[in-house]
């Protein structure tokens, strides 16, 4: 079965490489071709057009599409997360010397989220300019996690902070030549940023929320029903990558296969950075990390009504369920032997150290699942 | 008018500079090419249409000044590598994004530059109808709404409401829709319950 499948070179495209580089594809009885896209809009445009079939997508981007925010991408099921986590944030050295208090940085979000305050207060005094941070579509976890943090320090990030939307391979420039004073990227860009000395990782995705969604594996709609078969086995060839990318023992030829030219085409010291235990928090587990939660889902919904871009009168339990696609999920990995989740919701947040999560045949051991400001968000 | 043409390929970029100038050579065309998109060139340059190469990763960048600006978009033209007859024909279906495939025919780029800027034309009329038609909406509801406040608060019937609403918008000049906004928020205030 012929399949075409993007993706945008970062980290957290690891599976679908991974799943190339170790033959999973071919053993699955698919004929993968892989498309390096330069950004987004190609991806949802190829998707729409169908010159692709599927693609690494940011999760909020099939619901912005399908609710007329931007250009079609045509009908998309999202059967699996493609892992969780992954992002950091990096600012300028002045931007971060600002965020310190006697020379020492916050341990906490809410600490540099009240600094943050401070600043834009000192700021405004001195009649500077706005803080502008990048991010890197519209539409992603990293304007999400930006607004909110903004939002966290009692600002309204809608008047108080200036947002522009740049490719990553841009934003380290962007910070060196003063244009903006922090953004929001997938690794390893602002680990390769780090590396060159444009700047500093202020706070990376864990530090966040400790299990954030990120990528989604999109499919069109039209491949998917016309390939069932297809759909499952892509699901288990990018699942098989997962077990063997979430081992510890693999962390070494990971780097290596994502440094490939072809691949991701980073520094393999970049990349490095960004897997350490204390880099940006990339979780590849294929039982924990890629289940496509309804919650998620509906998190990242309720993001875009909270900040203005969607009216709440939708039924946005249909819409979710229209996208993610948790059966499939459950298709692909119980004959995995995975264990597959009783429901298709959880609490997001709220979850501070390990716990059972109902599935059978036995509940699962979840990690932490917890905002830094202590939130839990509950469907219905 | 005024092209800018985004494109890491200079060679590519020149060829489509030549084809637009074919097509529409004139005093009054302006082209600029560039390998990236800068911000400035949008107020420097003002650009009518911006055509760039898909794998330019300034793309994610353009397409948000034009979800930003509904004032100013700009119709976006690319390339794609492999020609794909059907996939050009729904691409300039889709209106604001064209695409132009590869073997860069001078006088087929300036063809589908022309198609891209008419449906772009088409596409902004639509867009303007359909927020009018949810302003309006969305301005009925409200009225709907404040009616109902005074119905049970006054005791009136639909009609009468509804003609203490056009009168008092027009004592006092102001849209029937600012009215009816105004009862509502007051409305809010005075139920019990309501927070200090």
């Amino acid at each position: 079965m012929n399949l075409t499948l993007a993706y945008n070179p970062l980290n957290d495209a690891a599976l679908i490489l991974v799943a190339e580089a170790l033959g999973f594809y071919d053993s699955e009885g698919l004929s993968v071709t892989l498309s390096r896209e330069a950004n987004w809009s190609n991806i949802r445009d190829k998707l729409a057009y169908g010159l692709i079939d599927a693609a690494h997508i940011l999760a909020p981007m099939p619901f912005a599409a399908a609710l007329g925010q931007g250009p079609s991408m045509g009908r998309i099921i999202a059967p699996m997360a493609l892992g969780a986590g992954g992002n950091s944030v990096l600012v300028s050295a002045a931007l971060k010397r600002a965020l310190e208090e006697d020379g020492e940085a916050p341990k906490s979000l809410r600490g540099s989220a009240k600094l943050l305050a401070r600043e834009v207060a000192a700021r405004r005094y001195a009649g500077a300019g706005r803080l502008v941070f990048a991010v890197p579509f519209t539409f992603s976890p990293h304007h999400f996690v930006l607004r909110h943090w903004v939002a966290a320090a009692g600002l309204d990030p809608e008047r108080q902070v200036q947002w522009v939307v740049a490719p990553p391979s841009r934003m380290a420039d962007m910070v060196r030549d003063g244009l903006i004073d922090g953004f929001c990227s997938g690794s390893p860009w602002p680990q390769t940023a780090e590396l060159n000395g444009d700047g500093e990782v202020l706070f990376s995705d864990p530090d966040f929320w400790t299990l954030k969604p990120e990528k989604v594996l999109g499919v069109r709609a039209g491949w998917a029903e016309a390939n069932p078969d297809g759909v499952v086995a892509l699901v288990r060839a990018l699942l098989r990558a997962a077990m063997w990318a979430h081992d510890p023992a693999h962390r070494d030829d990971l780097i290596r296969i994502l440094a490939r030219k072809a691949y991701v085409g980073a520094p393999a010291e970049a990349i490095a950075a960004a897997m350490a235990d204390d880099g940006a928090g990339l979780v590849l587990d294929p039982q924990t990390a890629t289940f496509p939660w309804i919650s998620h889902a509906k998190w990242f919904l309720g993001q875009m009504v909270r900040w203005g871009w969607l009216s709440p009168e939708h039924d946005f339990d249909a819409l979710a369920r229209r996208i993610y696609q948790p059966d499939l999920w459950r298709a692909a990995a119980g004959s995995l032997g995975l264990a597959l989740p009783l429901a298709d919701e959880k609490d997001e947040g709220g979850q501070g150290s390990d716990w059972l999560l109902p599935a059978q045949p036995a509940d699962i051991v979840m990690p932490p699942n917890a905002l830094f400001d202590g939130g839990v968000f509950r469907c219905g | 008018m005024k092209v800018l043409v985004i494109d890491p390929d200079e060679t590519r970029a020149t060829l489509v500079a030549d084809g637009i100038r074919a097509e529409y050579g004139g005093p009054d065309t302006l082209i600029r090419l560039s390998g990236r998109f800068e911000l400035r060139m949008l107020r420097d340059f003002d650009p009518d249409m911006v055509i760039i190469a898909c794998e330019s990763p300034d793309r994610d960048m353009l397409e948000a000044l034009q979800l930003a600006n509904d004032a100013a978009p700009r119709p976006v033209v690319m390339f794609v590598d492999r020609s794909d007859a059907n996939a050009t024909a729904r691409a300039l279906e889709a209106g604001v994004v064209g695409y132009i495939v590869d073997g860069f025919n001078p006088a087929r780029i300036a063809s589908i530059l022309s198609v891209a800027a008419s449906r772009f034309q088409v596409m902004q009329g639509m867009r303007r109808d359909l927020d009018k038609a949810r302003a309006d909406l969305a301005a009925r509801k409200t009225i709907d709404r404040a009616k109902g406040v005074l119905m049970n608060s006054r005791n009136l019937s639909e009609d009468e409401a509804y003609k203490l609403l056009r009168k008092h918008a027009m004592d006092t000049g102001r849209p029937m829709q600012a009215v009816a906004a105004d009862i509502l928020a007051v409305s809010d205030l005075l139920k019990p319950g309501s927070a200090l």
